[in-house]
């Protein structure tokens, strides 16, 4: 049985197609990765600044000036030391960039000229404690991995397709007729499909997090995620997790988001006549959930959102609701990862096991 | 061991490709002959368990080889007429490949595939990609990989297509070899092929068996049939249109034979002759193609 996982896996990866879309995969994300740091600009307000590794220092410089738990005090000391006042080259304050503390500070107690608007701490975080840092190289990287992640699920599509499909023009004469064809080597095809899909995305995500470290350093882990610069309060999760905890979510989400549309794809792969239409029809399966018109807010949306594409787009998925601690609702993906693989693997198994050639 | 067909039937919709077959099988070389379209590929289709039969059943030894599964395929050993390969396997790779799925372990899966290759002339192009192989040697691939597990069941679709006459004896000569005590069956359109090892010929037509035997017995049917005449060269294409002949041959004096089947002898002068297969496989299909 060993064998036979290690031949199909094997014989998906010495696949053109497949060594192609991984590079590329991974090219993208160091390009990516690459931009988005030699992009990052600051400016400390006192005659300092710099883009690329320069940026990043003097973002850390400042975060670490107020490093800790956001306190009034603190949002006082930041507003008095690091947010502009407006006048001096005609924009107003509130639209000057500086630096990403700056910048998040401006966006939550700061009004139009640079003055404190009034605002406490515990009349926008409650009694939630705050930890500020410097969040920006993590929660870019996040942003970053979310595209990456979701172009990969194609990647992945395109790699699992053929898996059963791929025999059905003529080779499964001879492994349907051979001692294992219809039974040991369908299982070994599910495995080795979930291996290869797994083994992927696990590179894919070690990539991007070691590029991340190697850009921005350790720093910065065991902040909130919810003390961001203003670019990334849109769309961002509204609960008080660190951005350690973050990528851990947004890691497992990736393999179960893996793992849940490897199940779509072998599925079609076995009941699919060839590749093509595998491949197009897992296609519009996984990316389906996108085009529902279910709203946000309704109660259908929870389900909707439990299905693999959300586990890539992970933002919709880790804002639905908070259960306790750093336990989000998110956390049903993967019961439904495991559901979608289990249907696929028994389905596939059973419709390779079933087929006749013709 | 005993593999026999029982109202064996496979309908592709309106369309019956193998029709309430009925045939029992021992040990020994099976020669399938039929036109175009007879039923052969499926027939052996439903014998290695790649299509289900629409009704009636195959047993080993009186056992269903569906519900047999793994224990029958165990003994079989399928050589496609039409195979799909890994383009970019190495031969040695694909046998590999395919001895795994058959259940041997590594070390014998090295030892048979190598020696398997040697025995189909692919010793020196183990290790080229399929994908650079010219027909002929794919098909030997095809023969070697069906070979694999030292199959007690060996079926073997058109193997000798597209090979050239060397390789088609050294075909002969392991299949002669390798056939002791297991049953054999091969499909062909090259009638000779037939005649040198196997031992028994099953004549299909429309899906049906319509002569099964030896093939001395089962050419004897058509006794009194086969004549030979000499014509002049010159009016050769006019008998060819309205006459039924298996071979001709040009002779110096300006004549030609013709072999011609024929109920009635088919000028004066005809010379009855021996029957051999190719004339049976002709009296029974002419026509075919043309309808
Ligand atoms: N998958 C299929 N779908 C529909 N009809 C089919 C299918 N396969 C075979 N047939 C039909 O069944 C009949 C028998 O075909 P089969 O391939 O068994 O013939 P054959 O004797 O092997 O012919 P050949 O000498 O050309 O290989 C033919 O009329 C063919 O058209
Ligand atoms: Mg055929």
């Amino acid at each position: 049985m060993k064998k036979l996982i290690w031949l199909e896996l094997r014989k998906i990866f010495s696949k053109r197609l497949t060594q192609f879309a991984l590079a590329v995969g991974l090219l993208l994300s160091a390009l990516l990765a690459f931009s988005t740091w030699q992009n990052k600009y600051a400016s400390d307000g006192a005659g300092n600044e710099g883009t690329g590794r320069t940026a990043v220092e003097i973002d850390k410089a400042v975060a670490a000036r107020y490093s800790g738990i956001l306190t009034d005090e603190k949002v006082q000391q930041m507003i008095a030391e690091i947010v502009p006042e407006s006048g001096e080259n005609g924009l107003n304050a509130i639209y000057l960039y500086q630096n990403t503390i700056q910048s998040a500070v401006s966006a939550r107690f700061s009004d139009i000229n640079g003055n404190w608007n009034g605002l406490r701490v515990s009349d926008l975080f409650g009694d939630e404690s705050i930890k500020i840092g410097y969040v920006d190289g993590w929660l870019s990287t996040s942003r970053n991995m979310t595209s990456i992640l979701v172009a990969f699920s194609f990647f992945i599509i395109m790699m699992i397709a053929p898996v059963f499909c791929g025999e059905y023009s003529g080779v499964d004469n001879i492994i349907l007729s051979s001692k294992y064809g219809r039974t040991k080597c369908a299982e070994a095809k599910v495995i080795a499909g979930i291996m290869a899909a797994l083994i992927t995305t696990a590179i894919v995500l070690a990539v991007n997090l070691l590029m991340a470290l190697a850009f921005y350093g350790s720093e910065g882990l065991d902040c909130s995620i919810l003390f961001a610069q203003l670019t990334y309060i849109e769309g961002g999760i509204p609960f008080n997790i660190t951005c350690g905890t973050l990528l851990v979510y947004q890691s497992v989400l990736a393999v179960t988001g893996t793992i849940g549309v490897t199940g779509i794809t072998l599925l079609f792969s076995a009941a699919c006549k060839n590749q093509m239409i595998a491949l197009v029809a897992s296609v519009a399966v996984y990316a389906l959930p996108l085009l529902l018109p279910v709203a946000e807010t309704s109660a259908l949306f929870r389900l909707v959102v439990l299905l693999p594409i959300y586990h890539a787009q992970f933002v919709s998925l880790m804002s639905v609701a908070q259960m306790s601690g750093i336990l989000l609702y998110a956390i049903w993906a993967v019961p439904a990862a495991l559901i979608l693989i289990a249907a696929g693997s028994i389905f596939s198994r059973r419709v390779f096991a079933g087929h006749q050639v013709s | 061991m005993e593999l026999s067909a029982v109202n064996l039937t496979k309908r592709y919709g309106s369309k019956t490709a193998v029709n309430r077959l009925n045939v029992t099988l021992t040990n020994g070389v099976y020669g399938l002959l039929g036109a175009n379209g007879a039923g052969k590929t499926t027939f052996m289709r439903l014998l290695c368990t790649v299509q289900r039969p629409t009704s009636g059943k195959i047993d080993l030894d009186g056992k269903n080889i569906w519900k047999l599964g793994e224990r029958y395929r165990d003994v079989l050993g399928y050589l496609p007429q039409h195979f799909g390969y890994y383009p970019d396997f190495t031969a040695l790779g694909f046998l590999l490949y395919v001895a795994a799925l058959k259940g041997l372990d590594d070390r014998k899966a090295k030892k048979v595939s190598n020696k398997l290759l040697e025995e189909v002339g692919l010793s020196g192009e183990s290790r080229r990609k399929i994908k650079t192989f010219s027909g002929g040697m794919k098909q030997r691939l095809g023969i070697a990989q069906a070979m694999l597990n030292d199959p007690y069941i060996l079926i073997l679709d058109e193997p000798t297509a597209g090979l050239d006459p060397k390789e088609r004896v050294r075909f002969r000569n392991l299949i002669s070899a390798y056939s002791k005590d297991r049953i054999v069956i091969l499909s062909t359109h090259i009638v000779s092929d037939i005649e040198f090892i196997a031992e028994k010929i099953m004549m299909m037509k429309d899906g049906e068996i319509i002569h099964f035997g030896r093939p001395h017995e089962i050419t004897s049917g058509i006794d009194g049939c086969v004549w030979e005449c000499s014509v002049p060269t010159s009016r050769v294409e006019q008998y060819t249109a309205s006459l039924n002949i298996s071979n001709l041959r040009n002779e110096e004096n300006g004549r030609t034979v013709l072999r011609v089947i024929a109920d009635q002898p088919p000028v004066a002068g005809a010379v009855k002759v021996q029957p051999n297969l190719e004339d049976l496989f002709l009296y029974y299909f002419k026509g075919e193609d043309e309808q």
